[in-house]
């Protein structure tokens, strides 16, 4: 056992190998910055964007257009009719809403949108637009397959001229989704070995150069924890520098990324996490390097 | 206290250090152990010390027998040994100060005591003002100075010393020797190994005396 005493003065040891090797630890605080702010940009990226693509549920919508003369009488639209396919589309799976654009209300629409060009619309008449379904799907229902399922149910109806939806989109969006996710698991475990290698090699660095010293320690009766801790407390320190490093390398980097981005996309630097959290992740992350380090490179180089 | 039974120790390719060695040592004896260059002193006091082991036979310190002990109580047994080596082993990027004191910080003695404690034994040995030097700025002498306060600042059960007044000149030489009484006569064991006859001859303890690494006298 070791006293609580004696315990302390191994962590002010530890304290005073930072500071007498003083370049090995900066340059292994900031490989630590390095990985955590690279990979911590690359995470904030991706669940931005994640984000984004599961806020499309409201805006990913199925178009149907309605065939001229198929839901209308000679003196106009079919109310009846509309009704009666209103009740059918709604009726379908995962659709949450569903609304009818006349060729009138289209063309409202269109004359709303071109504002600034109403000269392109005069003489135009309204029939020139299909009158159509807004068909809205649930937030959880966006993915391509359930997309696909309720256009296969629809094109086959006899008062379909068309459907327009955002399958392929989101079959592509979701291929990206898919290869970044995958990304981040390889960078991560790519950054974290790259990291845990340096921590491991500066500490055996620091066991190397402390050689004579473990050696006497261990004549003078030190028990294996008296002579880690030093060495724990030295990767332990270099890991929450490391966490904190990037923490100030993020904020400055968003400062400096928002002014060449443009504004469009701005939003995928968004830190979707509070600051405090960051914090802790950051910081977490840096001490975990840390300690595997050093236990890692304890474990091989000082048998003890 | 120690005790040896047929212990033989030989170094790679077969070179026999010590050869059947059988001895007791008494708590609270003053023993020298003696014999020329290579006649297997250092090994001995290694082997009591259990940074080497032997290749055959028992020894037993304190009751604890080195072939039994398992690794991770060899250093409950170490804190209870003062060891001063030829070679100092003094760490040179401390101070003396720390040097002395980093024994009684292993041992998890408090701020206050270290400091007493370290500053009585620099005076012990002379060296209370070089407290704040470190070893490579003192003489071979004062080095090995540095190295008897170390060991004896904790106060040990065991005190081993290999040639612990190689380095000084016969005055200062007397002068450890006495300190070394003074830590026997409070009822530490102490084992000295030497050449210096002279000195043997003077204090006239019970000498082991080794040829060969054989026993030639006990």
């Amino acid at each position: 056992m070791i006293s609580t005493t004696a315990m302390i003065y191994t962590v002010i040891d530890g304290l005073r190998g930072l500071r007498e090797n003083i370049v090995t630890t900066v340059l292994s605080s900031l490989t630590v910055a390095f990985a955590l702010a690279i990979f911590s940009l690359f995470i904030i990226i991706f669940a931005n964007l994640n984000s984004f693509v599961e806020g499309m549920g409201d805006r990913t919508h199925i178009v149907a257009y309605v065939k001229d003369g198929a839901l209308s009488t000679k003196n106009g639209v079919d109310e009846k009719a509309v009704e009666k396919v209103y009740k059918s589309v709604a009726g379908l799976a995962g659709v949450v809403s569903v609304e009818y654009i006349s060729k009138k209300d289209a063309f409202k629409i269109l004359k709303t949108e071109m504002k600034d060009n109403q000269a392109l619309l005069e003489g135009v008449s309204p029939d020139i637009l299909p009158a159509s379904f807004e068909i809205r799907l649930a937030a959880d229902k966006i993915t391509a397959k359930d997309i696909r399922l309720v256009v296969e149910s629809l094109k086959d109806k006899p008062w379909v001229e068309d459907i327009q939806h955002g399958t392929e989109w989101a079959e592509r969006f979701g291929a990206i989704l898919g290869f970044m996710e995958a990304a981040a698991i390889f960078l991560g475990l790519f950054l974290g070995g790259a990291t845990i290698f340096i921590i491991s090699n500066t500490i055996r660095l620091a066991v190397y150069a402390r050689r004579d010293e473990i050696e006497i320690m261990r004549y003078l009766g030190a028990p294996n924890i008296y002579i880690k801790t030093p060495f724990l407390i030295e990767g332990i320190a270099e890991g929450a520098i490391g966490g904190l490093i990037a923490l100030v390398a993020l904020f400055v980097g968003d400062l400096v990324l928002g002014i060449y981005i443009p504004k469009e996309l701005v939003f995928i630097l968004d830190n979707p996490f509070s600051l405090l959290l960051l914090f802790i992740l950051l910081l977490l992350g840096g001490l975990i390097l840390g300690v595997v380090g050093s236990i890692f490179s304890l474990g091989r180089f000082l048998k003890v | 206290m120690i005790q040896l039974f047929h212990v033989s120790k030989d170094y790679e390719g077969g070179v026999p250090a010590l050869a059947d060695l059988s001895f007791k040592i008494e708590k609270g004896e003053f023993v020298f152990v003696t014999g020329s260059s290579g006649a297997g002193k250092s090994t001995l006091l290694n082997v009591i010390f259990g940074s080497e082991q032997a290749t055959s036979g028992q020894v037993i310190v304190d009751g604890r027998n080195y072939s039994r002990l398992p690794a991770r109580e060899v250093p409950g047994l170490r804190r209870k040994i003062g060891f001063i080596f030829q070679d100092f082993k003094l760490i040179n990027t401390k101070s003396v100060f720390d040097n002395v004191a980093l024994t009684l910080r292993i041992l998890g003695l408090g701020n206050a005591e270290i400091r007493s404690r370290v500053m009585k034994a620099l005076t012990y040995v002379n060296l209370k003002h070089r407290a704040n030097f470190k070893p490579l700025m003192l003489s071979g002498g004062e080095q090995q100075r540095v190295a008897v306060a170390r060991a004896l600042v904790k106060d040990p059960a065991i005190l081993l010393a290999d040639e612990p007044t190689g380095n000084l000149d016969p005055e200062l030489a007397l002068k450890m020797m006495q300190l070394f009484q003074e830590v026997n006569s409070r009822g530490t064991t102490v084992v000295i190994a030497t050449h210096d006859q002279a000195m043997i001859d003077r204090m006239g303890k019970r000498t082991i005396n080794l040829h060969g690494g054989r026993l030639t006298r006990r």
